[in-house]
């Protein structure tokens, strides 16, 4: 029974109580019988108000059930759309991340790359500062002195996924002891590079002709502030076309190009030829056991370079260059960057000229070796006595290092294995390196190309330098080159090249260096 | 000396003799994987008793517009398969790698096959939806792809515009306003057909999903015939994805020739099965006989009848300040 059944059924027990004990008086009976009716009245009232009570709240129930799972179902298809919006957000970020430019910095340089990396830039730069101290400088004035050896910002990169560039000025390079020491701007590279493949590529632009070993490595990772005798007889930088690639990932490199030429350690600052006859350059280099798994004998290297031009004019461009400081003759300089040869005032470059170049390297562990050899086979006028000759000129070194701390040397230069750090322990990596030298002039350049009495006919040179790699970034070096001549100036001589081929050169180099 | 000559000479000619591969990418949209998937096996194998070389058919899929854009930016397709024929005009004008007048060089505007937009419901149609005029009441939820950038979803918009067009006597601000009642009803838009079809099927969102015909009987298949069910509504949009070859990167490629019988061979009796199979309404009458029973009747209206063509329509409609972009509110 129901609590509102109880309740009538209470209320109407009472009512009919009160009732019986008013029967008890027979006065009222009339008034009985009509209190019994309204009291049955009431009854059947209150039963239907009841019974209304209960149909109205039934028929609420199924409503409100209804409402609610409404209510629910809407809020589950908002969970489910924000989630599903989420998940969509996540793909679509995801995508954007895939095609957005990536950015990276590091110890190779500020890079920026397209998503597909089709498309990359990456600056570099290259600041060396060195030193240069002569225990004896016979009266040439200047040399010892600090200086911005190298100071470059390096832009390369590649378009469309085979294109590589390079764009390399020079904001340093002073020279002490020069006519002028400022430091004059210029293009060092300039060139554009197309890779159909590592075999087969083709470089058009301003940069190092393949023909000397040594002039080829880059100028971070030489083993001495500078390069040796060899490089005298070396072409410099120049422009022209190349043919190039590696083969079988490097076993045989081979580059064979066009170029406007230029004399012995020239570089081409003109931006144009200074003849229509124009130079041959090549150069093959064959590492046999790259490749192999014998370890000792990977790094091993040999090749020759070389390169031919005949001119049909005569010019002074085709002769050396004229560094070295307080000559603006043509001729060769030392360890020190003086000039200790020159061409006299009346030569110039003729007819052909030619270098050939046999070379190599041996790597293994720690221990470095390089060697090269090389012939410059110069035509020359005297322009008063028309005479002509062709001076072959040689020169030849050998260096070798030791990477003390344990690090592999390479023609790339050492990596360290812990970085500079002396808080947590880190020195960094050391190396010891040695150089042997020499320069000989054709004898048949005396008396009529150059004179005998101001001018050395050859020049020999030793050199020890240490280097230490704090890391992949800073370099610092200090070496000490010992050069004697035969021939040359008098005691008292006061320019070059007497003053400096007079006595031997003895000079203390350091250099601080970062390159990224 | 005469024998090694013999066999340097026979062992040139096996060289020469002997059978290429080619390969070829097929750019398409979202929800042709499945269809290109068997035809490319089954052309592979008719190229290679025809020829004898063996070719290679990669296939690249997303939203029509964005793989379009794709192709512009500069990705190889040999050959393009796209929802519609303004993305593959897009590539001609913009990138130049194919003539404007690619349509004309295969048989029915270079669409060997069609398609249309039909409802996809859950099973037993609680919301009741019959037709286009149900998809706006209040309460119903409506799944579709973002027409920016998937093909379908413009078919899909035009459909529904259709619609109303035919419904209020072709009274254009009529039509609009459907069209916005009809995308308030939309919660979310993804960029493909393929996605659209994930959210609805597989996230559960939404009460009917607009969908290709082929789509739908996709999901029926993948995600049971007893949790969905396709409704086919009176009238609706003749879809007319268009194939063509990409000229500038067929010649580069040296695929011209294999690329373009790649898509003859659509119009084959095989390519046209193949089609069938996979609920696109073939061209060819024999074979749509054949396969009456996959397509429901209904009554379907051209771009050309209803918008004056596909330039028009993309410039109205879904170009950045166009109508979509006037009414629909994310």
């Amino acid at each position: 029974m129901k609590i509102n059944q109880l309740l009538i059924a209470a209320f109407v027990g009472a009512q009919f109580v009160t009732a019986s004990y008013a029967a008890d008086d027979a006065t009222n009976n009339s008034t009985e019988a009509a209190e019994i009716a309204a009291l049955k009245q009431e009854i059947q009232t209150l039963d239907q108000k009841v019974s209304d009570l209960e149909n109205q709240r039934q028929a609420q129930q199924p409503v409100a059930d209804s409402a609610d799972k409404q209510q629910i179902q809407d809020l589950d298809q908002k969970v489910r759309i924000l989630s599903r919006e989420r998940e969509l957000d996540q793909d679509a970020a995801a995508t954007a991340a895939k095609s957005a430019p990536k950015i990276t910095l590091g110890a190779t340089g500020l890079g920026f790359s397209s998503a597909d990396s089709n498309f990359v830039a990456t600056i570099h730069g290259l600041i060396q500062v060195d030193s240069r101290t002569f225990s004896q400088d016979n009266h040439v004035q200047g040399n010892d002195s600090f200086l911005l050896r190298r100071a470059r910002p390096i832009i390369t990169g590649t378009v469309f996924h085979d294109f590589d560039f390079n764009f390399t000025p020079e904001f340093g390079n002073a020279t002490p002891g020069a006519t002028s020491a400022a430091s004059t701007p210029s293009i060092y590279d300039a060139y554009i590079n197309y890779r159909y493949s590592p075999w087969l590529q083709l470089e058009a632009g301003r940069f190092k002709p393949p023909v000397g070993l040594e002039y080829l490595q880059t100028d971070t990772a030489t083993s001495f502030n500078e390069r040796s005798l060899v490089s005298d007889l070396i072409p410099g930088r120049d422009l022209g076309f190349e043919l190039h690639g590696d083969i079988a990932g490097g076993v045989v490199s081979y580059a064979a190009g066009i170029f406007n030429g230029v004399g012995d350690n020239q570089r081409n600052t003109t931006d144009i030829g200074f003849q229509n006859d124009r130079e041959f350059d090549g150069r093959l280099f064959v590492q046999p056991f790259k490749a192999t798994g014998i370890a000792a004998l990977q790094n091993f290297g040999v090749g020759a370079g070389g390169s031919w031009g005949s001119s049909s004019i005569t010019n002074t461009l085709g002769l050396p260059n004229t560094t070295g400081g307080g000559s603006t003759s043509y001729g060769f300089s030392t360890d020190g960057q003086q000039q200790f040869f020159a061409y006299s005032a009346t030569t110039v470059a003729a007819h052909t000229h030619w270098r050939f170049s046999p070379q190599g390297y041996y790597y293994y562990g720690p221990f470095g070796l390089l060697g090269e050899y090389v012939i410059s086979d110069q035509g020359v006028e005297n322009s008063t006595t028309l005479k002509t000759a062709n001076l072959r000129n040689t020169a030849w070194e050998i260096s070798g290092g030791w990477v003390l701390t344990g690090e592999d040397a390479a023609y790339n230069g050492v990596t360290p294995r812990h970085n500079f750090d002396p808080r947590n322990g880190g020195w960094g990596a050391w190396q010891v390196v040695a150089r042997y030298a020499e320069l000989n002039v054709d004898s048949a350049a005396f008396p009529t190309f150059a004179s005998a009495t101001t001018s050395a006919s050859a020049a020999q040179a030793w050199s020890l330098g240490l280097n230490w790699y704090l890391n992949r970034n800073i370099r610092v070096n200090a070496s000490y080159s010992h050069t004697t001549f035969t021939g040359g100036g008098a005691a008292s001589a006061t320019t070059a090249p007497a003053s400096v081929s007079s006595h031997p050169e003895s000079v203390f180099f350091t250099r601080v260096q970062l390159a990224f | 000396m005469k024998t090694f000559l013999k066999i340097l000479l026979a062992s040139s000619l096996a060289i020469s003799a002997s059978a290429k591969e080619i390969k070829l990418l097929n750019v398409s949209y979202d929800p042709t994987r499945e269809l290109y998937t068997e035809y490319n096996a089954a052309f592979a194998k008719y190229w290679k008793a025809k020829t004898g070389d063996d070719v290679v058919i990669s296939q690249s899929h997303g939203g029509s517009g964005k793989q379009a854009q794709s192709v512009i930016a500069g990705l190889e397709a040999d050959v393009v398969t796209l929802a519609l024929s303004y993305d593959i005009d897009a590539i001609s004008q913009q990138a130049k790698i194919l003539p404007a007048d690619w349509q004309k060089r295969l048989p029915n505007n270079s669409t060997p096959y069609t398609s249309t937009i039909v409802f996809l419901v859950r099973k037993g149609n609680p919301k009741g939806i019959k037709d286009w005029d149900d998809l706006v009441k209040p309460h119903v939820s409506v799944v579709v792809p973002n027409p920016k950038t998937s093909g379908g979803a413009r078919w899909a918009y035009l459909g529904a515009y259709a619609y109303a067009l035919e419904t209020y006597g072709h009274d254009d601000a009529k039509a609009k306003d459907f069209i916005t009642k009809l995308y308030k009803n939309v919660p979310i838009l993804d960029s493909g057909a393929r996605g659209s079809t994930i959210t609805f099927a597989q996230r559960g969102i939404g009460d009917v999903l607009l969908a290709w015909e082929n789509e739908a009987h996709l999901a029926l298949k993948e995600f049971g015939a007893d949790n969905f069910e396709i409704v086919t509504p009176p009238l609706s949009i003749l879809a007319e994805p268009p194939v063509a070859v990409v000229d500038k990167n067929a010649k580069r490629h040296g695929t011209t020739e294999v690329a373009n019988e790649y898509l003859k061979y659509l119009y084959s009796d095989e390519g046209q099965e193949i089609a069938a199979k996979n609920f696109y309404r073939p061209r060819n009458q024999d074979i749509a006989a054949k396969y009456a029973a996959n397509f429901t009747q209904l009554k379907l209206v051209t771009v050309d009848q209803e918008f004056g063509g596909w330039t028009k329509a993309q410039a109205t409609h879904f170009t950045d300040g166009g109508v979509f972009d006037q009414i629909y509110q994310p």
